[in-house]
């Protein structure tokens, strides 16, 4: 039984990888054509938090943080940002964090700030209180 | 003014319970001790200090027809409270626990109590006539983590658990000889004593604080990741609401009337919900006095100066050493409004509340008036 689930999750994350390296196609488009908010849209929609499968997790981040490099102006980010996206954001804010890179850190810090003046509190709280859907 | 008064009691209040005519609080002031105050022209006396408990009492109810009160401690007993005379006389409740008892109410007909604990049990205890005894009957294996919250159906059967496993179970407490079959109470009454009845696995955090509406129709609770459930139609295909709001979470909540939830906890100040004719819930407001200075700035204020500190590190300029002014949090209650803190004021039989209190770790109890606020007067 175990086995078979494992095989299913593997299936699985071989389509979930395909789906991100199309993802990653469609981001690099955007961001040539300047348009840095829809590009990170993008890389937040469809992100795996129900997988377990590391792989998955660390593709879409690759992927989420070159939307997120990418972001110059953040007031003018959250004009366009619908609120749908703020508890996914914050989760990658963090993971973005945990990562200790420099320049990652400044600018997750810098949306960081912003996005809890927008989300409040609680939007934290969503994103370090759930330990089941992490990205 | 929703806050219609403030007492300051102790410097810290675990739970607290009103006498059935409002004029006596039972309190318990972070310790093994339960404290009933009785007001006299503005003024509390403390008129009876209950000392049984070995270590901090969690949970005290007050039963509105027989005047009762049951005690429940984190040394896994439970006391029941009668008044002769002039006393209160305890009887002794085994739980037969073997960890902390957290929570506890009496049952609608208050011929049951139900008492949640940190050994992932909850008891339902009745009273034993022959043996002039409590008797304390176990629902085990059932939760994976300890029971935070207790909350029985109006039908005086089904009972509601949320636990730090996150999840939200509903049980059936039917118990030969205590509660008679009733045809009116539908399929519930069919269950045997301890069986599942549903289980809501909404939360992906701590779950806190459940309740149900005066109908019964309606269960709310909350869990610690900000957020509000309400699950309506509680049975094989039960419809559940997610409910996120941009505050620190909360840790209870309370029914006035079938649309209207005050949820209180870490903010201090508790918050409304409602629900609108399609019957959709969503955060209405705060129903403290909050200045405006507090929405947004107050959070700016207080994550620059966060920030400050490691834009100092990676940039230059930002000092940030002062001290925040806006420290205080400007509303009735300066400490979190904690668990089983929120009790209704509401009369007897009648499905709304129009006043209840609430009372948190800073030692106040604040009793709350919803009369006049007239853009809820909607959900009342």
């Amino acid at each position: 039984m175990a086995g078979k689930e494992e095989f299913v999750e593997a299936d699985n994350a071989e389509a979930i990888i395909t789906r991100i390296e199309h993802k990653s196609r469609k981001i690099e488009s955007l961001l040539k054509l300047f348009k840095p908010v829809e590009a990170l849209k993008t890389a937040l929609e469809g992100s795996p938090p129900k997988t377990r499968d590391e792989r998955c997790k660390s593709a879409n981040w690759i992927v989420v943080h070159r939307a997120i490099m990418a972001i110059k102006d953040v007031d003018g980010m959250f004009s366009t940002l619908d609120p749908e996206y703020y508890d996914i954001l914050m989760k990658y804010l963090y993971r973005g964090l945990s990562t200790g890179d420099r320049p990652t850190c400044d600018q997750c810090l810098r949306i960081h700030e912003k996005l809890t003046e927008k989300a409040g509190l609680g939007c934290i709280l969503r994103a370090l209180a759930d330990t089941v859907n992490t990205v | 003014m929703a806050a219609v008064a403030v007492h300051q009691f102790a410097p810290c209040i675990t739970c607290h319970a009103w006498s059935p005519d409002h004029s006596m609080i039972a309190l318990c002031p972070n310790n093994n001790e339960v404290h009933i105050y009785r007001s006299s022209q503005d003024k509390w006396e403390r008129v009876h200090v209950l000392q049984k408990h070995d270590q901090i009492v969690s949970g005290i109810d007050w039963s509105p027809r027989s005047n009762r009160i049951v005690t429940a401690s984190h040394d896994r007993n439970s006391y029941v409270w009668n008044r002769e005379g002039p006393e209160w006389v305890p009887t002794l409740v085994i739980l037969r626990l073997n960890r902390a008892a957290l929570c506890v109410q009496w049952s609608p007909r208050e011929n049951k109590f139900a008492v949640g604990s940190g050994a992932k049990t909850v008891c339902i205890c009745y009273y034993e006539q022959d043996n002039n005894w409590w008797v304390s009957k176990l629902i085990r294996k059932r939760h994976d983590s300890s029971v935070t919250s207790v909350a029985w159906h109006p039908n005086n059967i089904l009972l509601a658990t949320t636990s730090t496993d996150g999840k939200c179970r509903v049980f059936s407490t039917f118990i030969k000889g205590v509660d008679t079959r009733d045809s009116k109470a539908g399929s519930s009454s069919d269950s045997k004593f301890g069986e599942q009845i549903i289980q809501l696995d909404l939360s992906f955090s701590w779950a806190f604080g459940v309740k149900w509406s005066p109908s019964g129709n309606t269960l709310a609770y909350v869990g610690h990741n900000s957020m509000i459930y309400f699950v309506d139609d509680v049975g094989p295909s039960p419809l559940a609401q997610n409910v996120a709001f941009r505050d620190l979470p909360l840790r209870d909540v309370l029914f006035v009337s079938e649309k209207m939830v005050i949820g209180v906890g870490f903010d201090c100040n508790p918050m409304v919900f409602g629900a609108d004719e399609r019957g959709i819930w969503s955060f209405v407001r705060f129903l403290g006095e909050r200045k405006s200075s507090f929405s947004g700035s107050k959070y700016g204020s207080q994550f620059s100066e966060a920030f400050g500190k490691f834009y100092g590190q990676s940039k230059t300029g930002v000092s940030n050493d002062g001290i925040d002014p806006s420290r205080s949090r400007g509303g009735i209650h300066e400490n979190c409004i904690n668990y089983s803190c929120i009790v209704s004021l509401g009369e007897e039989g009648s499905s709304r509340t129009l006043r209840f209190s609430t009372s948190g770790l800073d030692g106040r109890v604040v009793i709350w008036a919803l009369e006049n606020q007239e853009d809820l007067s909607e959900y009342l």
